[in-house]
């Protein structure tokens, strides 16, 4: 039985993952950073490190949801779109083995890209706590790109889709969130946006967050991430 | 010989590698609209076998070949390959696969792709730069391995597309329109690898409008119109099909001979005659008797050859 050699095609995935999104990862990170940054440094220097702290969690809040946006765009959609998994499937790789290892890799390149940004962030505002901020991106691509991912999996316009869910069920909880009865639980099955502001704003200036938000927006995406794999098992690659 | 009825399509059951058991496949819109791409299509082909798939456009071709690879799943019937279902088959074994339209990333270097995809089936590493250089030669695409695949010309990514295809010692093969793009030298060429593919056991599969092609280099053709296989084809002479041939002979002199020896032939061109006969032996015989009498013979072919007559019968295109 051959398996084919997929730990070791995960160098290649990850070339891909810098060449198609890494890059641009950085390059929208870099510039809305300085721009940021740079009027603050402008006027004080160096920077308190509390303003820091509260500026990388600003920051971070907007970045983290863009990238995780780049990262799991097309992770799937791509290879049925452009018919790339014809020469890819035909040799003796599992589609299932194949797309959950994309999954982490491009975890592990968005991840790259936070520690490259962070340390010149570093060496240009000051102190801050480089792991919070690995722990908050760690969680929401958990979270929203097990949506994506699953989202990759079942539609061809996924980034679409993904938006569509995202700000579509901030809206829903802003509208229906205090409601009772059927809307109230149907509201509470949506995709757990509303956690995300708080769980940024404590995980990353203290470290911590309440462990029912962290559990809910992991388990979330998790599932979605499992229920997206079912997807591309069961679902035809040429469908 | 007339082509095996479809019901009966079925090659030597001892070493089936393939076999499509009353396979159909349904396309449904959201709108309730439905289009049969393949009905009630059973086949076997069996190891060591070169099998052409022939049809005409929309015949079901496509659909066919992406379920034997499981990229589609059949609305009725089973496809398997050795007694598994296709896509548990590829995945565990792989398959050399060309697909009509040849989908590799326009970003990837030619070479590298392929030692993307020698990765990928599993060629030990130590073998990888080797092999990719092997078919790199073979398919001649040297000057080209360090090009972007967006960079290739037609023929050039279809050479890579076969090469890619060929990377390792694949059990089956299955082509699609193969020789699509490349040029008279390229398609030669082709026919010579396939020809030194051929193995007693390794399957290959050939999905191509050339019925040329598939007369040259397949044991049996399968003829598909409206998704359904209207006949297989073996496309070996013998006196049966003879008997159903017209033969065009060229003379390069003794054309006074010519009637004499055929009294029925036809001059159809400039030292051309059209020929008809009942067995090879009579065909033999009577050109014996032409070489005898001072001719000097150019050429002999069939006008048509058997896989097209058959052809033509099974899409309802008779002459």
């Amino acid at each position: 039985m051959n398996r084919g050699r997929l730990a070791k095609y995960s160098l290649w995935q990850f070339r891909d993952f810098v060449m198609d999104k890494g890059i641009a990862i950085v390059i929208i990170g870099a510039l809305m950073g300085f721009l940021q940054l740079l009027p603050l440094r402008l006027s004080a220097s160096p920077l308190p490190p509390e303003l820091v702290t509260r500026l990388v969690t600003t920051l971070a809040r907007t970045l983290v949801l863009i990238w995780v946006f780049i990262a799991l765009n097309g992770i799937i959609s791509t290879d049925r779109k452009m018919g790339y998994y014809r020469f890819l499937f035909a040799k003796p790789v599992s589609p299932v083995r194949y797309y959950a290892q994309l999954y982490f890799i491009h975890l592990v390149g968005l991840l790259a890209a936070l520690l490259l940004l962070s340390t010149a962030f570093f060496v240009f505002a000051g102190s801050f706590s480089v792991w919070n901020l690995v722990m908050y991106t760690t969680l929401i691509y958990v979270a929203m790109g097990g949506i994506g991912f699953f989202l990759s999996a079942a539609t061809t316009h996924d980034w679409v889709a993904l938006a569509a869910v995202w700000l579509g069920s901030g809206v829903l909880r802003a509208i229906f969130g205090n409601g009772t009865g059927w809307r109230g639980t149907a509201v509470e099955l949506l995709p757990p946006v509303h956690k995300v502001d708080g769980v940024a704003t404590s995980l990353i200036s203290a470290g911590t967050a309440p462990l029912n938000d962290v559990v809910w927006l992991a388990a979330y995406g998790a599932l979605f991430f499992l229920l997206g794999l079912l997807v591309v098992h069961r679902r035809p690659l040429a469908a | 010989m007339d082509g095996v009825p479809a019901a009966n399509a079925y090659g030597d059951s001892s070493a089936v590698v393939i076999e499509l058991t009353n396979v159909g496949k349904t396309y449904r819109s959201l709108l309730g609209n439905s289009v049969k791409a393949v009905e009630e299509f059973s086949l076997r082909v069996a190891d060591g076998e070169i099998f052409g798939i022939a049809g005409p456009n929309g015949a079901g071709k496509t659909t066919l070949i992406a379920m034997l690879l499981g990229y589609l799943r059949p609305t009725t019937g089973t496809v398997e390959i050795d007694g598994l279902p296709a896509r548990t088959y590829v995945e565990r074994q792989g398959i050399g696969y060309l697909s009509e339209l040849i989908n590799i990333n326009p970003k990837w270097r030619a070479d590298t792709a392929l030692v993307r995809f020698a990765t990928l089936a599993g060629i030990p590493e130590s073998h990888v730069p080797a092999r990719v250089d092997e078919v790199i030669e073979l398919l001649g695409l040297g000057e080209h391995r360090e090009k972007k695949v967006k960079a290739l010309s037609k023929g050039n990514l279809q050479r890579l597309g076969l090469a890619q295809a060929l990377l390792r010692d694949e059990r089956l093969l299955v082509l699609d329109e193969p020789t699509h793009g490349l040029d008279p030298v390229w398609t030669q060429r082709f026919r010579d690898i396939v020809g030194d593919l051929r193995r007693a056991d390794r399957t290959i599969i050939i999905a191509s409008h050339n019925l040329d092609e598939l007369q040259r280099v397949a044991d049996r053709v399968g003829i598909i119109d409206h998704g359904r296989l209207q006949r297989v084809v073996s496309t070996g002479y013998d006196n049966e099909q003879i008997a159903a041939t017209r033969f065009r002979i060229v003379l390069a002199n003794g054309h006074e001979r010519m009637l004499e020896v055929f009294p029925g032939a036809e001059a159809v061109g400039r030292g051309e005659y059209g020929v008809t006969v009942r067995s090879i032996e009579e065909l033999n015989s009577l050109l014996a008797d032409l070489i005898g009498g001072g001719a000097l013979i150019a050429s002999v072919m069939p006008e048509r050859s058997v896989l097209e007559q058959q052809f033509r019968e099974a899409v309802g295109e008779t002459k």
